[in-house]
């Protein structure tokens, strides 16, 4: 006879404020084989754990019941006080009468009561059925599998690979560097981005644990944590990187021309070229849709000039393995296109820029050697207008968030137009100045002193040409007046965006992502690295947006968790796996077909006792099983069950209310 | 329509070949025009076969027996009939080589009074899908339109409260013999969930509602799989439209799943067995 001890907590005020604990408790010792039910406060608390490991041994429990918050909050923490008891953690049960009772039904307390007794009648009917299950050990593939090459996965690649763990790091581009080598300075302190950034490329390339895999994609990941097999696509480059020197003579020339990515388009690159001088690897790669000699079999003069030979253009995409342990996802972001701005006169007017398109200007590797120059007339501009919160912070016409970097690269922005012209003016018009960050709020103040910036609290209305000047209206919020100010040319701070194939790529890894796109974290404020999938951590601004000093350490915090990971040579897994009952198995093989971690195999065995007949069934590899459940339901016979979820128990949660 | 003596042919020269150890067709059942299977195993008996529009049974359930099972079978198959083989197939139960099919291009079959049945008045794929010999002229249609069966219309326009009404009044006279279960041949199951010890819901005696359980179960577990071939209709002895069930679930499947029909590409193991960007999710929160 099953002997359950219920025990029901207030969490404070978020439980007993909307449901009558006591009566709850009164309720539940009403079915017969409950021998033991309390309540106190704080259940998750050292007092509150004491009473049920004290519970356990003096009523000689069997199964325990815990009515408190999500089992995904504290279902470890209660096990953990059973196996301190003596007993199997698994025969613990957690009816959430937080989440499902109290917080949904704050204005019926009657209702919610009622609903958490019936939540704490189906979770003691599951107890009954539960059975001791014991921990799955499972071996680790000690690589990780780093995703972006910016400077979060850099950082990430960097970290984990000084622990002495393999690191497979793969970048979509020709190059790592990411959006950090296309910047200039950085806030708050002004160092050069290049300066700090590419020592760290050459260590990536260098490092004797990294392997890196540029211009490549991840196309599919099977698997489970510790135990991932990782599919990547490594793209054509038409470029023997084993010969080849880097020595330019290729890109020098080709005569194909395209826009430069790297300079946002302001100038023009070859069809055969490497992103920037920095690039690492620093080789270069055809760029197959440009290429005259790919697209039409005309010209194949890198190929006469290449005296290593190390031109290719037979040379097909490549399909590449690894088995990898864990997964750091550091996609980055993409820029807000403006595009929806049509009042300011986006695409009609030249001399309204993007923030990114002001950087590469006034960058002193850019297309126009550090000086802003007006797109129109290639003037030097003397009054520049600089608009925030362009795309960010608009449900209208953009993303309700704000994109947190805007305010302090704006700054900066003011500070380098006046370092680079040095008898410019610059006015900003802004809704809020976020200066939260070390050092944040000084270097706003000393840029606005220094610079002599005119700072225009409101929003811009319009933007229209005059002569070949731009006039930008708007509103001086703290005056209550309109504004008009003449400029030579306009910046946008653009938003910062999720990168668009984000929903694609969390398809394929099996994580969740939000509305905007951008990646999720398993918990916003205790596990914000980790997704929901185990073994998949986040980096950078693939999640939200980040400034670089956020970036790195969150990067720094995913290689502490993959390291963490790999401490032991084996993992412990969570018994919870699909088990297969041969005798009802028909061998359709759906169950094959839907397990989304390839976790399910086929079996020969004897048609009967001591048949030498053969059949096929299925077999579930536990080590690699998740639990999920999805073969449990699409079996029409019935032949699989869950640990921990199976048809005893389920049934009895059904029945019992 | 009639193919007795091809039929005839085929399966004495499969026999004198040696390529198959059990033939499945039709024979005359001896009292009147109408048919009942038969399993053919020695070739003198060749010349019970027929085939004509009275050769209404689904033969494709007979590979479920233990005279055929891992055994090299020559089979009979119309349009409803080879798309379910098709899934028998797919799902594992029988291996290809180990069949030598026979397909019908189908006009239609009919009931005891002469009357063109209603599934082959409904029948959208005439033509065995799946064979190794192909008799009769090829419909020739390309494009499926979907055609509605009359009785799932007409009780679609039936509020809900009734139509359960109407339901639990059918289902009242079900015996729970399993004749349906029986004859289906994708009913193949070593144990049927219905059966099992565990599954206390349809465990409740004959009582209208683990009748009911048991019957929806069944039709959720042939929902985009079932063919319309009506073995169950047939075999049932209390006569419930059970058409009506399955029916229901091919529309709502044809329409919210891409148009699937069930058994008529290989390899399509159905709706509810696959997943698709384009399956509907509006339901999800």
């Amino acid at each position: 006879m099953a002997r359950v001890g219920v025990f029901v907590c207030f969490c404070g005020a978020n439980i007993a404020d909307y449901v009558d604990v006591p009566q709850v408790v009164e309720e539940v010792k009403r079915i017969k084989e409950v021998k033991f039910a309390t309540e106190y406060k704080y259940m998750c608390s050292d007092p509150g754990q004491g009473m049920i490991r004290d519970a356990i041994v003096q009523n000689k429990l069997t199964s325990i019941v815990v009515a408190a918050c999500s089992p995904r909050m504290h279902e470890k923490t209660f096990r953990k006080a059973l196996s301190d008891a003596g007993m199997n953690p698994y025969l613990l049960e957690v009816a959430n009468i937080r989440e499902h009772s109290s917080w949904v039904h704050q204005k019926d307390k009657k209702a919610a009561t009622e609903k958490a007794m019936d939540l704490c009648r189906m979770a003691v009917a599951k107890s009954i059925a539960n059975e001791q299950l014991h921990e799955i050990s499972v071996p680790v593939t000690k690589r990780a599998l780093v995703i972006g090459g910016g400077i979060a996965g850099i950082q990430a690649a960097l970290d984990i690979a000084d622990a002495r763990i393999p690191v497979v790091l793969v970048e979509r581009s020709p190059s790592i560097g990411g959006k950090m080598a296309q910047l200039d300075e950085t806030f708050p302190t002004l160092d050069c981005a290049q300066c700090i950034l590419t020592p760290k490329m050459v260590d990536v390339a260098s490092h004797p644990y990294i392997e890196l895999i540029p211009y490549s994609e991840v196309i599919e990941l099977q698997g489970f944590v510790g135990n991932y097999k990782v599919r990547i696509k490594k793209k054509a480059s038409y470029v023997n990187f084993k010969t080849c020197t880097g020595c330019g003579a290729c890109w020098q020339k080709c005569p194909v021309k395209v826009p430069n990515e790297y300079n946002m388009g302001i100038d023009k690159r070859k069809a055969i070229y490497t992103p920037f001088p920095q690039a690492v690897p620093n080789k270069p790669v055809i760029d197959a849709e440009h290429c005259t000699m790919l697209t039409k079999g005309k010209c194949g003069i890198c190929a006469k000039v290449c005296d290593k030979g190390s031109i290719d253009y037979t040379m097909q995409d490549e399909i590449i393995e690894r088995e990898i342990g864990a997964v750091v996802v550091a996609t980055g972001y993409d820029m807000w296109d403006p595009k929806p701005y049509e009042e300011y006169g986006v695409g009609r007017f030249k001399d309204i820029i993007t923030s990114l398109e002001f950087e590469r200007m006034v960058s002193a590797n850019g297309p126009t050697n550090g000086v802003p120059i007006r797109p129109s007339d290639g003037k030097v501009p003397k009054n520049v207008v600089f608009i925030k919160c362009v795309g960010s912070r608009d449900e209208a016409k953009g993303i309700e968030y704000c994109s947190k970097i805007c305010c302090m690269y704006t700054t900066k922005h003011t500070i380098l137009l006046h370092h680079k012209v040095h008898d410019s003016h610059a006015y900003v018009f802004y809704m809020d100045i976020r200066a939260a960050g070390k050092g944040y709020e000084e270097f706003v103040k000393k840029a606005q002193v220094d610079t002599g910036t005119t700072y225009l609290r409101g929003r811009v209305s319009k933007i229209y040409k005059k002569g070949d000047k731009l006039m930008v209206r708007g509103e001086d919020a703290q005056l209550g007046q309109v504004v008009e100010v003449e400029a030579d040319m306009v910046v946008l701070a653009t938003a910062v965006s999720a990168p668009k194939d984000n929903p694609d790529l969390a398809r394929l890894l099996g994580i969740s992502y939000d509305k905007y796109g951008y990646l999720s974290e398993a918990h916003p404020k205790l596990r914000p690295v980790e997704t929901a999938k185990a073994g998949i951590f986040l980096a950078g601004c693939t999640q939200a947006p980040k400034d670089i000093p956020e970036t790195v350490s969150q990067a720094s915090a995913c290689a502490a968790k993959v390291c963490g990971l790999f401490a032991g040579d084996t993992m412990k897994k969570d018994p919870m796996v699909s088990t297969i009952n041969n005798e009802y198995c028909s061998g359709c093989q759906n169950c094959v077909k839907v397990c989304p971690y390839g976790a399910i195999v086929t079996d020969d065995v004897p048609i009967g006792h001591g048949s030498k007949e053969l059949r096929t069934v299925a077999k579930i590899n536990e080590g690699v099983c998740q639990g999920c459940g999805s073969c449990v339901a699409i079996c029409r016979s019935m032949a699989i069950n869950l640990a921990g979820f199976t048809d005893p128990q389920i049934i009895n949660e059904i029945v019992s209310i | 329509m009639n193919y007795t003596k091809q039929i005839q042919d085929i399966a004495s020269q499969l026999f004198a070949e040696g390529k198959i150890d059990v033939f499945v067709g039709y024979r005359l059942n001896g009292f009147d025009d109408n048919q009942v299977p038969v399993l053919i195993k020695d070739p003198q008996d060749v010349h019970k076969l027929v085939f004509t529009d009275k050769s209404v049974f689904n033969l494709v359930n007979y590979l479920k027996t233990d005279h055929t099972r891992r055994k090299r079978v020559g089979l009979v198959v119309k349009g409803c009939d080879s798309r379910s083989l098709n899934l028998m197939l797919t799902e594992n139960q029988v291996k290809r080589e180990n069949i030598y099919v026979v397909g019908i291009c189908c006009e239609g079959v009919t009931d005891d009074a002469g009357q063109k049945m209603q599934n082959c008045v409904d029948c959208m794929v005439p033509d065995a899908v799946v064979s190794d010999e192909l008799l009769g002229t090829a419909s020739g249609a390309d494009t499926l339109t979907y055609k509605m069966n009359a009785d799932v219309a007409a009780l679609s326009n039936i509020p809900l409260t009734e139509r359960a009404a109407y339901f639990e009044e059918v289902f009242e006279n079900c015996i729970r013999c399993n004749a349906c279960r029986h004859s289906c041949p994708l009913c193949y199951c070593a144990k049927c969930c219905i059966d099992q010890e565990t599954a206390t819901l349809y465990n409740g005696a004959n009582t209208t509602s683990a009748a009911f359980h048991a019957l929806m179960t069944w039709s959720l577990h042939l929902a985009g799989r079932c063919v319309d071939c009506r073995n169950c209709e047939k075999a049932c002895p209390s006569h419930l439209p059970l058409h009506l069930l399955h029916k229901q679930n091919e529309s709502v499947i044809f329409e919210n799943f891409q148009e699937h029909l069930a058994g008529v590409i290989p390899e399509d193991r159905g709706a509810f067995y696959k997943y698709s960007l384009k399956d509907p999710d509006d339901f999800i929160m």
